[in-house]
Protein backbone atom coordinates (compact mmCIF):
# COMPACT_ATOMS: atom_id res chain seq x y z
CA UNK A 1 0.00 0.00 0.00
CA UNK A 2 1.31 3.32 -1.24
CA UNK A 3 1.06 6.22 1.49
CA UNK A 4 1.60 9.97 0.61
CA UNK A 5 4.91 11.18 1.94
CA UNK A 6 5.11 13.82 3.23
CA UNK A 7 1.55 14.61 4.00
CA UNK A 8 0.05 17.60 3.66
CA UNK A 9 1.12 20.63 4.28
CA UNK A 10 1.00 24.22 4.54
CA UNK A 11 3.03 24.91 1.50
CA UNK A 12 0.68 22.85 -0.85
CA UNK A 13 -2.26 24.08 -2.70
CA UNK A 14 -5.35 23.10 -0.87
CA UNK A 15 -9.31 23.32 -1.84
CA UNK A 16 -12.23 23.18 0.84
CA UNK A 17 -11.75 22.83 4.48
CA UNK A 18 -9.56 21.46 6.57
CA UNK A 19 -12.29 20.06 8.60
CA UNK A 20 -13.48 17.99 5.87
CA UNK A 21 -14.17 14.56 6.30
CA UNK A 22 -12.19 13.06 3.53
CA UNK A 23 -8.68 14.30 1.47
CA UNK A 24 -7.89 13.73 -2.28
CA UNK A 25 -4.53 14.91 -3.47
CA UNK A 26 -3.59 14.89 -6.62
CA UNK A 27 -0.52 14.58 -8.58
CA UNK A 28 -0.51 16.12 -12.10
CA UNK A 29 1.27 17.67 -14.90
CA UNK A 30 -0.58 20.27 -16.88
CA UNK A 31 0.57 18.59 -20.43
CA UNK A 32 -0.43 15.03 -19.43
CA UNK A 33 -4.02 14.33 -21.66
CA UNK A 34 -4.77 11.65 -19.08
CA UNK A 35 -4.92 14.20 -16.17
CA UNK A 36 -6.44 17.20 -18.59
CA UNK A 37 -9.40 14.27 -19.10
CA UNK A 38 -9.77 13.70 -15.10
CA UNK A 39 -9.90 16.89 -14.34
CA UNK A 40 -13.31 17.55 -15.62
CA UNK A 41 -13.93 14.43 -13.29
CA UNK A 42 -12.43 15.57 -10.27
CA UNK A 43 -14.28 18.96 -10.77
CA UNK A 44 -17.52 16.90 -10.32
CA UNK A 45 -16.33 14.80 -7.77
CA UNK A 46 -15.47 17.97 -5.82
CA UNK A 47 -19.11 19.61 -6.42
CA UNK A 48 -20.99 15.96 -5.14
CA UNK A 49 -18.81 16.37 -1.80
CA UNK A 50 -18.66 19.97 -1.21
CA UNK A 51 -17.63 20.98 1.87
CA UNK A 52 -16.68 17.27 2.95
CA UNK A 53 -13.80 17.12 0.43
CA UNK A 54 -10.82 18.48 0.83
CA UNK A 55 -8.99 18.58 -2.59
CA UNK A 56 -5.02 19.31 -2.97
CA UNK A 57 -2.70 18.89 -5.86
CA UNK A 58 0.67 18.55 -6.68
CA UNK A 59 2.74 18.83 -9.35
CA UNK A 60 4.26 15.56 -11.18
CA UNK A 61 5.59 16.74 -14.65
CA UNK A 62 6.52 14.23 -16.69
CA UNK A 63 9.32 15.85 -18.19
CA UNK A 64 10.12 13.63 -20.91
CA UNK A 65 7.17 13.17 -22.44
CA UNK A 66 5.99 16.32 -22.00
CA UNK A 67 7.95 19.14 -23.02
CA UNK A 68 5.74 22.30 -21.38
CA UNK A 69 4.67 20.67 -18.11
CA UNK A 70 7.93 21.77 -16.26
CA UNK A 71 7.12 25.22 -16.82
CA UNK A 72 3.27 25.02 -16.79
CA UNK A 73 3.61 23.79 -13.32
CA UNK A 74 6.08 26.60 -12.60
CA UNK A 75 3.83 29.35 -13.90
CA UNK A 76 1.49 27.80 -11.56
CA UNK A 77 3.53 28.22 -8.95
CA UNK A 78 3.80 31.95 -10.22
CA UNK A 79 0.61 32.47 -9.70
CA UNK A 80 0.39 31.17 -6.51
CA UNK A 81 2.61 33.34 -5.46
CA UNK A 82 -0.04 36.34 -6.39
CA UNK A 83 -2.33 33.98 -4.67
CA UNK A 84 -4.29 32.73 -8.01
CA UNK A 85 -3.25 29.13 -7.83
CA UNK A 86 -6.26 27.78 -8.96
CA UNK A 87 -7.68 29.68 -11.12
CA UNK A 88 -3.81 29.13 -13.26
CA UNK A 89 -4.56 25.58 -12.02
CA UNK A 90 -8.16 25.39 -14.35
CA UNK A 91 -6.95 27.86 -16.98
CA UNK A 92 -4.17 25.20 -17.72
CA UNK A 93 -5.92 21.99 -17.69
CA UNK A 94 -8.63 23.73 -19.53
CA UNK A 95 -6.03 24.74 -21.94
CA UNK A 96 -3.78 22.11 -22.83
CA UNK A 97 -2.59 22.69 -26.32
CA UNK A 98 -1.45 26.29 -25.46
CA UNK A 99 1.45 26.00 -23.03
CA UNK A 100 4.18 27.60 -24.19
CA UNK A 101 5.58 30.65 -23.18
CA UNK A 102 3.54 32.64 -24.75
CA UNK A 103 0.23 31.45 -24.43
CA UNK A 104 1.12 31.12 -19.99
CA UNK A 105 1.39 35.02 -20.83
CA UNK A 106 -1.88 34.96 -22.12
CA UNK A 107 -3.21 33.06 -19.22
CA UNK A 108 -1.09 35.25 -16.35
CA UNK A 109 -3.32 38.13 -18.19
CA UNK A 110 -6.36 36.30 -18.82
CA UNK A 111 -6.22 35.52 -14.63
CA UNK A 112 -5.50 39.04 -13.84
CA UNK A 113 -1.33 38.27 -12.51
CA UNK A 114 0.97 41.47 -12.26
CA UNK A 115 2.77 40.21 -16.06
CA UNK A 116 5.93 41.77 -14.58
CA UNK A 117 6.56 39.72 -11.66
CA UNK A 118 4.97 36.54 -13.58
CA UNK A 119 7.32 36.70 -16.78
CA UNK A 120 10.69 37.41 -14.01
CA UNK A 121 9.45 34.57 -11.74
CA UNK A 122 9.59 32.18 -15.09
CA UNK A 123 12.96 33.59 -16.48
CA UNK A 124 14.56 33.32 -13.29
CA UNK A 125 13.01 29.82 -12.83
CA UNK A 126 12.18 30.57 -8.91
CA UNK A 127 9.88 27.59 -8.79
CA UNK A 128 11.34 25.25 -10.18
CA UNK A 129 12.78 23.76 -7.04
CA UNK A 130 9.21 23.85 -5.52
CA UNK A 131 8.16 21.59 -8.30
CA UNK A 132 10.76 19.14 -8.30
CA UNK A 133 10.11 18.35 -5.00
CA UNK A 134 6.97 17.85 -5.62
CA UNK A 135 7.98 15.28 -7.92
CA UNK A 136 9.92 13.74 -5.48
CA UNK A 137 7.61 13.28 -2.88
CA UNK A 138 5.15 11.70 -5.87
CA UNK A 139 7.92 9.16 -6.48
CA UNK A 140 8.29 8.47 -2.95
CA UNK A 141 5.14 7.78 -2.44
CA UNK A 142 4.89 5.38 -5.20
CA UNK A 143 3.62 7.33 -7.77
CA UNK A 144 4.78 5.88 -11.31
CA UNK A 145 2.52 7.77 -13.86
CA UNK A 146 -0.26 10.78 -13.72
CA UNK A 147 -2.52 11.51 -12.70
CA UNK A 148 -1.75 9.83 -9.06
CA UNK A 149 -4.59 10.36 -6.30
CA UNK A 150 -4.07 9.87 -3.06
CA UNK A 151 -7.84 9.53 -1.13
CA UNK A 152 -6.78 10.30 2.49
CA UNK A 153 -2.94 9.21 1.61
CA UNK A 154 -3.67 5.99 0.16
CA UNK A 155 -3.22 5.75 -3.29
CA UNK A 156 -6.26 4.79 -5.03
CA UNK A 157 -6.10 2.40 -7.76
CA UNK A 158 -9.37 2.17 -9.03
CA UNK A 159 -11.26 3.20 -12.09
CA UNK A 160 -10.91 7.00 -12.44
CA UNK A 161 -14.59 7.80 -13.58
CA UNK A 162 -16.74 9.67 -11.40
CA UNK A 163 -18.99 7.29 -10.22
CA UNK A 164 -16.10 4.98 -9.18
CA UNK A 165 -14.40 7.86 -7.25
CA UNK A 166 -17.20 9.23 -5.51
CA UNK A 167 -17.93 5.94 -4.23
CA UNK A 168 -14.45 5.48 -3.02
CA UNK A 169 -14.21 8.75 -1.31
CA UNK A 170 -17.34 8.17 0.50
CA UNK A 171 -15.97 4.71 1.57
CA UNK A 172 -13.10 6.69 3.02
CA UNK A 173 -15.09 9.19 4.47
CA UNK A 174 -16.64 6.57 6.66
CA UNK A 175 -13.59 4.42 7.45
CA UNK A 176 -11.96 7.57 8.62
CA UNK A 177 -14.74 8.19 11.19
CA UNK A 178 -14.59 4.88 12.58
CA UNK A 179 -10.81 5.08 12.78
CA UNK B 1 5.78 3.60 -17.57
CA UNK B 2 4.49 7.06 -16.44
CA UNK B 3 3.60 7.88 -20.23
CA UNK B 4 2.38 4.09 -20.37
CA UNK B 5 -0.36 4.93 -17.41
CA UNK B 6 -1.65 8.49 -18.96
CA UNK B 7 -2.24 6.58 -22.10
CA UNK B 8 -4.55 3.84 -20.54
CA UNK B 9 -6.18 6.53 -18.03
CA UNK B 10 -6.69 8.63 -21.25
CA UNK B 11 -9.63 6.15 -22.75
CA UNK B 12 -10.81 4.99 -19.45
CA UNK B 13 -12.14 8.27 -18.53
CA UNK B 14 -13.07 11.84 -19.45
CA UNK B 15 -14.60 13.75 -22.11
CA UNK B 16 -15.55 12.24 -25.82
CA UNK B 17 -12.85 14.13 -27.65
CA UNK B 18 -10.06 13.17 -30.35
CA UNK B 19 -7.05 15.17 -30.44
CA UNK B 20 -6.14 16.32 -33.76
CA UNK B 21 -2.56 14.45 -33.12
CA UNK B 22 -5.05 11.33 -33.27
CA UNK B 23 -6.44 12.65 -36.51
CA UNK B 24 -3.08 13.78 -37.83
CA UNK B 25 -1.45 10.38 -37.00
CA UNK B 26 -4.38 8.81 -38.49
CA UNK B 27 -4.18 10.20 -41.29
CA UNK B 28 -0.67 10.02 -42.06
CA UNK B 29 -0.77 6.14 -41.68
CA UNK B 30 -3.21 5.60 -44.28
CA UNK B 31 -1.16 7.50 -46.82
CA UNK B 32 1.43 6.03 -45.86
CA UNK B 33 -0.43 2.45 -45.89
CA UNK B 34 -1.72 3.72 -49.32
CA UNK B 35 1.49 3.91 -50.54
CA UNK B 36 3.06 0.82 -49.26
CA UNK B 37 -0.26 -1.41 -50.78
CA UNK B 38 0.57 0.44 -54.32
CA UNK B 39 3.97 -0.45 -53.99
CA UNK B 40 3.87 -4.15 -52.67
CA UNK B 41 0.50 -4.39 -55.59
CA UNK B 42 2.94 -3.33 -57.82
CA UNK B 43 6.02 -5.54 -57.09
CA UNK B 44 3.89 -8.20 -57.10
CA UNK B 45 1.38 -8.58 -59.13
CA UNK B 46 -1.26 -10.96 -58.03
CA UNK B 47 -4.43 -13.07 -59.06
CA UNK B 48 -2.61 -14.99 -61.45
CA UNK B 49 -2.75 -11.62 -63.67
CA UNK B 50 0.47 -11.20 -65.81
CA UNK B 51 1.98 -8.06 -66.06
CA UNK B 52 2.08 -7.18 -70.12
CA UNK B 53 5.43 -4.71 -70.64
CA UNK B 54 3.80 -1.99 -72.14
CA UNK B 55 5.67 0.70 -74.43
CA UNK B 56 7.12 3.50 -72.73
CA UNK B 57 3.59 5.73 -72.43
CA UNK B 58 2.78 8.58 -74.61
CA UNK B 59 0.24 9.94 -72.70
CA UNK B 60 -0.79 10.36 -68.87
CA UNK B 61 -3.06 7.92 -68.61
CA UNK B 62 -0.14 5.11 -69.42
CA UNK B 63 2.17 5.81 -67.00
CA UNK B 64 0.66 3.90 -64.13
CA UNK B 65 0.30 0.58 -66.25
CA UNK B 66 3.68 1.14 -67.49
CA UNK B 67 5.13 1.96 -64.43
CA UNK B 68 3.39 -0.77 -62.87
CA UNK B 69 5.33 -3.21 -65.58
CA UNK B 70 8.80 -2.04 -65.30
CA UNK B 71 8.37 -2.71 -61.20
CA UNK B 72 6.97 -6.03 -60.99
CA UNK B 73 9.64 -8.24 -59.52
CA UNK B 74 7.16 -11.43 -61.13
CA UNK B 75 5.97 -9.89 -64.35
CA UNK B 76 4.25 -13.08 -65.06
CA UNK B 77 2.47 -13.34 -61.52
CA UNK B 78 3.54 -14.00 -58.30
CA UNK B 79 3.36 -17.53 -57.04
CA UNK B 80 0.10 -18.14 -54.79
CA UNK B 81 1.94 -18.27 -51.44
CA UNK B 82 3.10 -14.62 -52.32
CA UNK B 83 -0.24 -13.45 -53.49
CA UNK B 84 -1.32 -14.64 -50.57
CA UNK B 85 1.20 -13.18 -48.21
CA UNK B 86 0.67 -9.52 -49.76
CA UNK B 87 -2.90 -10.19 -49.54
CA UNK B 88 -2.86 -10.71 -45.83
CA UNK B 89 -0.23 -7.94 -45.46
CA UNK B 90 -2.49 -5.62 -46.62
CA UNK B 91 -5.54 -6.95 -44.80
CA UNK B 92 -3.61 -6.04 -41.45
CA UNK B 93 -2.32 -3.20 -42.43
CA UNK B 94 -6.24 -1.72 -43.06
CA UNK B 95 -7.20 -3.66 -39.95
CA UNK B 96 -4.66 -1.79 -37.39
CA UNK B 97 -6.53 1.63 -37.59
CA UNK B 98 -9.81 -0.03 -36.70
CA UNK B 99 -8.43 -2.10 -33.79
CA UNK B 100 -6.97 1.28 -32.32
CA UNK B 101 -10.52 3.17 -32.88
CA UNK B 102 -12.11 0.13 -31.00
CA UNK B 103 -9.45 0.87 -27.99
CA UNK B 104 -9.88 4.53 -28.58
CA UNK B 105 -13.65 4.33 -28.36
CA UNK B 106 -13.93 1.58 -25.15
CA UNK B 107 -13.82 2.35 -21.78
CA UNK B 108 -11.79 0.23 -19.53
CA UNK B 109 -14.93 -1.50 -18.48
CA UNK B 110 -16.05 -2.08 -21.75
CA UNK B 111 -13.23 -3.29 -23.55
CA UNK B 112 -12.46 -6.40 -24.21
CA UNK B 113 -9.06 -7.33 -25.29
CA UNK B 114 -9.17 -10.46 -27.03
CA UNK B 115 -11.86 -8.63 -29.34
CA UNK B 116 -9.15 -6.34 -30.21
CA UNK B 117 -7.02 -9.69 -31.36
CA UNK B 118 -10.17 -11.21 -33.04
CA UNK B 119 -10.24 -8.13 -35.21
CA UNK B 120 -6.52 -8.14 -36.32
CA UNK B 121 -6.49 -11.64 -36.90
CA UNK B 122 -9.87 -12.37 -39.13
CA UNK B 123 -9.11 -10.36 -42.12
CA UNK B 124 -5.53 -12.76 -42.22
CA UNK B 125 -8.18 -15.95 -41.86
CA UNK B 126 -10.85 -14.76 -43.97
CA UNK B 127 -7.96 -13.68 -46.84
CA UNK B 128 -5.97 -17.43 -46.73
CA UNK B 129 -9.90 -18.73 -46.79
CA UNK B 130 -10.72 -17.22 -49.95
CA UNK B 131 -7.31 -17.76 -51.26
CA UNK B 132 -7.96 -21.45 -50.89
CA UNK B 133 -11.19 -21.21 -52.20
CA UNK B 134 -11.43 -19.28 -54.94
CA UNK B 135 -13.61 -20.16 -57.42
CA UNK B 136 -14.20 -24.03 -56.45
CA UNK B 137 -17.71 -24.45 -55.49
CA UNK B 138 -16.70 -27.90 -53.96
CA UNK B 139 -14.32 -26.07 -51.54
CA UNK B 140 -17.14 -23.63 -50.66
CA UNK B 141 -19.27 -26.39 -49.91
CA UNK B 142 -16.70 -28.08 -47.56
CA UNK B 143 -16.04 -24.71 -45.71
CA UNK B 144 -19.74 -24.35 -45.22
CA UNK B 145 -19.80 -28.02 -43.80
CA UNK B 146 -16.84 -27.09 -41.57
CA UNK B 147 -18.12 -24.00 -40.40
CA UNK B 148 -21.44 -25.64 -39.59
CA UNK B 149 -19.79 -28.51 -37.42
CA UNK B 150 -18.31 -26.04 -35.17
CA UNK B 151 -20.19 -23.85 -32.79
CA UNK B 152 -19.26 -20.76 -32.23
CA UNK B 153 -20.32 -19.35 -29.26
CA UNK B 154 -18.93 -16.78 -27.95
CA UNK B 155 -20.77 -13.25 -25.72
CA UNK B 156 -19.96 -10.13 -26.82
CA UNK B 157 -19.55 -7.61 -24.19
CA UNK B 158 -22.27 -5.10 -26.36
CA UNK B 159 -23.98 -5.09 -29.83
CA UNK B 160 -21.63 -2.48 -31.29
CA UNK B 161 -18.49 -5.00 -31.06
CA UNK B 162 -20.46 -7.32 -33.48
CA UNK B 163 -19.36 -4.37 -35.98
CA UNK B 164 -15.85 -4.63 -35.38
CA UNK B 165 -15.78 -8.45 -36.24
CA UNK B 166 -18.17 -7.88 -39.50
CA UNK B 167 -15.84 -4.99 -40.32
CA UNK B 168 -12.72 -7.24 -39.94
CA UNK B 169 -14.69 -10.13 -41.49
CA UNK B 170 -15.45 -7.57 -44.87
CA UNK B 171 -11.59 -6.32 -45.13
CA UNK B 172 -10.59 -10.11 -45.10
CA UNK B 173 -12.97 -10.40 -48.00
CA UNK B 174 -11.76 -7.48 -50.07
CA UNK B 175 -8.23 -8.14 -49.69
CA UNK B 176 -8.89 -12.05 -50.35
CA UNK B 177 -10.41 -11.30 -54.11
CA UNK B 178 -7.47 -8.86 -54.57
CA UNK B 179 -9.99 -5.73 -54.09
CA UNK B 180 -7.57 -3.25 -52.01
CA UNK B 181 -9.20 -0.13 -52.51
CA UNK B 182 -12.61 -1.59 -51.56
CA UNK B 183 -10.80 -2.54 -48.70
CA UNK B 184 -9.10 1.30 -47.87
CA UNK B 185 -12.94 2.63 -48.34
CA UNK B 186 -14.08 0.13 -45.91
CA UNK B 187 -11.37 0.56 -43.43
CA UNK B 188 -11.14 4.38 -43.81
CA UNK B 189 -14.96 4.60 -43.94
CA UNK B 190 -15.22 2.76 -40.86
CA UNK B 191 -12.66 4.69 -38.70
CA UNK B 192 -14.44 7.91 -39.42
CA UNK B 193 -17.68 6.74 -38.71
CA UNK B 194 -16.94 5.28 -35.91
CA UNK B 195 -14.91 8.24 -34.79
CA UNK B 196 -17.70 10.54 -35.27
CA UNK B 197 -20.00 8.42 -33.92
CA UNK B 198 -18.44 7.85 -30.58
CA UNK B 199 -17.43 11.39 -30.64
CA UNK B 200 -21.42 12.75 -31.34
CA UNK B 201 -22.25 9.96 -28.52
CA UNK B 202 -25.15 9.28 -30.92
CA UNK B 203 -28.58 8.53 -29.62
CA UNK B 204 -27.34 8.40 -25.67
CA UNK B 205 -29.99 11.22 -24.96
CA UNK B 206 -32.78 9.45 -25.98
CA UNK B 207 -35.09 11.32 -24.34
CA UNK B 208 -33.74 14.73 -25.40
CA UNK B 209 -33.62 13.00 -29.16
CA UNK B 210 -37.33 12.02 -29.08
CA UNK B 211 -38.36 15.15 -27.36
CA UNK B 212 -36.72 17.67 -30.05
CA UNK B 213 -36.95 15.30 -33.28
CA UNK B 214 -40.83 13.20 -32.40
CA UNK B 215 -43.90 14.41 -31.92
CA UNK B 216 -45.82 12.75 -29.58
CA UNK B 217 -48.64 10.56 -30.69
CA UNK B 218 -51.77 10.13 -29.19
CA UNK B 219 -51.00 7.52 -26.85
CA UNK B 220 -47.97 9.42 -25.44
CA UNK B 221 -50.25 12.59 -24.61
CA UNK B 222 -52.33 9.91 -22.89
CA UNK B 223 -49.32 8.35 -21.08
CA UNK B 224 -48.25 11.72 -19.77
CA UNK B 225 -51.72 12.81 -18.28
CA UNK B 226 -51.50 10.01 -16.01
CA UNK B 227 -49.89 10.78 -12.78
CA UNK B 228 -47.15 7.58 -13.10
CA UNK B 229 -45.41 8.76 -10.13
CA UNK B 230 -45.60 9.95 -5.97
CA UNK B 231 -45.99 14.03 -5.73
CA UNK B 232 -43.66 15.08 -2.76
CA UNK B 233 -44.87 11.90 -1.35
CA UNK B 234 -43.03 10.79 1.64
CA UNK B 235 -45.45 7.80 2.62
CA UNK B 236 -43.44 4.29 2.39
CA UNK B 237 -45.33 3.02 -0.39
CA UNK B 238 -43.08 5.51 -2.55
CA UNK B 239 -40.45 3.27 -2.35
CA UNK B 240 -41.98 0.53 -4.19
CA UNK B 241 -43.11 3.31 -6.90
CA UNK B 242 -41.08 3.59 -9.98
CA UNK B 243 -39.46 7.03 -10.29
CA UNK B 244 -39.74 9.45 -12.51
CA UNK B 245 -39.82 8.98 -16.20
CA UNK B 246 -36.81 9.83 -17.67
CA UNK B 247 -36.71 12.99 -19.93
CA UNK B 248 -38.91 15.34 -17.40
CA UNK B 249 -36.03 16.89 -15.85
CA UNK B 250 -36.08 14.66 -13.38
CA UNK B 251 -32.43 13.16 -12.80
CA UNK B 252 -30.94 10.15 -10.85
CA UNK B 253 -29.44 10.97 -7.52
CA UNK B 254 -26.85 8.71 -5.51
CA UNK B 255 -26.59 9.90 -1.41
CA UNK B 256 -24.23 8.54 0.02
CA UNK B 257 -24.67 8.71 3.77
CA UNK B 258 -24.20 7.28 7.00
CA UNK B 259 -26.93 6.26 9.25
CA UNK B 260 -28.97 6.03 6.68
CA UNK B 261 -32.33 5.91 8.95
CA UNK B 262 -31.49 9.49 10.59
CA UNK B 263 -30.34 10.93 7.13
CA UNK B 264 -33.03 9.83 5.30
CA UNK B 265 -35.46 12.31 6.92
CA UNK B 266 -32.88 15.24 6.71
CA UNK B 267 -33.14 14.65 2.84
CA UNK B 268 -36.19 14.26 2.11
CA UNK B 269 -37.28 16.97 3.99
CA UNK B 270 -34.85 18.93 1.44
CA UNK B 271 -36.38 16.92 -1.70
CA UNK B 272 -40.04 18.12 -0.47
CA UNK B 273 -39.54 21.94 -0.19
CA UNK B 274 -37.12 22.32 -3.13
CA UNK B 275 -37.79 19.64 -5.97
CA UNK B 276 -40.86 19.36 -7.70
CA UNK B 277 -41.09 15.84 -7.85
CA UNK B 278 -39.31 13.20 -6.23
CA UNK B 279 -39.46 9.58 -5.14
CA UNK B 280 -37.33 7.00 -3.73
CA UNK B 281 -35.63 4.29 -5.62
CA UNK B 282 -33.41 2.23 -3.84
CA UNK B 283 -31.72 1.87 -0.38
CA UNK B 284 -28.56 0.28 -0.80
CA UNK B 285 -25.95 -0.62 2.14
CA UNK B 286 -22.65 -0.51 1.82
CA UNK B 287 -19.63 -1.50 3.95
CA UNK B 288 -18.62 0.17 7.34
CA UNK B 289 -21.93 1.55 7.92
CA UNK B 290 -22.32 3.36 4.44
CA UNK B 291 -25.44 3.78 3.25
CA UNK B 292 -26.82 4.79 -0.48
CA UNK B 293 -29.80 6.65 -1.09
CA UNK B 294 -30.95 6.87 -4.62
CA UNK B 295 -34.15 8.89 -6.11
CA UNK B 296 -35.56 10.70 -8.82
CA UNK B 297 -35.58 14.41 -8.57
CA UNK B 298 -36.53 17.15 -10.26
CA UNK B 299 -35.24 20.15 -8.85
CA UNK B 300 -37.60 23.40 -8.98
CA UNK B 301 -36.10 25.24 -11.34
CA UNK B 302 -35.47 28.58 -8.87
CA UNK B 303 -33.27 25.98 -6.98
CA UNK B 304 -31.40 24.04 -10.15
CA UNK B 305 -29.73 20.84 -9.78
CA UNK B 306 -26.34 22.48 -8.27
CA UNK B 307 -28.71 24.25 -5.61
CA UNK B 308 -30.53 20.82 -5.00
CA UNK B 309 -26.78 19.23 -4.22
CA UNK B 310 -25.60 21.68 -2.25
CA UNK B 311 -28.64 22.56 0.18
CA UNK B 312 -28.60 18.35 0.36
CA UNK B 313 -24.93 18.69 1.50
CA UNK B 314 -25.75 21.47 3.74
CA UNK B 315 -29.07 20.43 5.96
CA UNK B 316 -28.07 16.68 5.53
CA UNK B 317 -24.58 17.36 8.03
CA UNK B 318 -23.71 15.02 9.06
CA UNK B 319 -25.07 12.47 7.67
CA UNK B 320 -24.73 13.18 4.04
CA UNK B 321 -21.25 12.21 2.70
CA UNK B 322 -21.77 12.87 -1.33
CA UNK B 323 -24.55 14.11 -3.36
CA UNK B 324 -23.73 12.47 -6.96
CA UNK B 325 -25.65 12.75 -9.82
CA UNK B 326 -25.90 9.12 -11.13
CA UNK B 327 -24.47 7.89 -14.22
CA UNK B 328 -26.53 8.77 -17.29
CA UNK B 329 -26.29 5.03 -18.79
CA UNK B 330 -27.42 3.65 -14.93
Amino acid sequence: MSLLSPPLADRDHLRGSADARVTLVEYGDFECPACGEAYPVLREVRKAFGENLRFAFRHFPLVISHPHALVAAEAAEAAAAQGKFWPMHDRLFEHQDALDDRALTRHARKIGLDLDQFESALASRVYEARVREDLASGQASGLLGTPGLFINRVLYTGVRDRASLVAALAQAAVKAKVL
Amino acid sequence: MGKKMSTVEAVTTGPRVIGRQTLVRLTLYYVGAGLILLVLTALFPGGGVSVPQTPAPTELTDAIPWLRSRMAVLPSGAPLWVDALVQMLSGLLLVLPIAFVYVRTRTRQRYDQSLIQTVVMLPIVVTAILVVVRDSLALAFSLAGIVAAVRFRNTLKESGDAVYIFGSIGLGFATGIHAIGVAMTLSVLFVVLELTLWRLDLGAEFEQTFTRLCLPSRGDWAALARPSYGTKGTDRTDRERPGPPRGDGAVALRIYVEHSDAAQPAVEAVLKRDAKRWSLTKVAAEDGGLSVLEYRARPRKRVGLGGLRDRLLQEGTPHVIAVDEADRSA
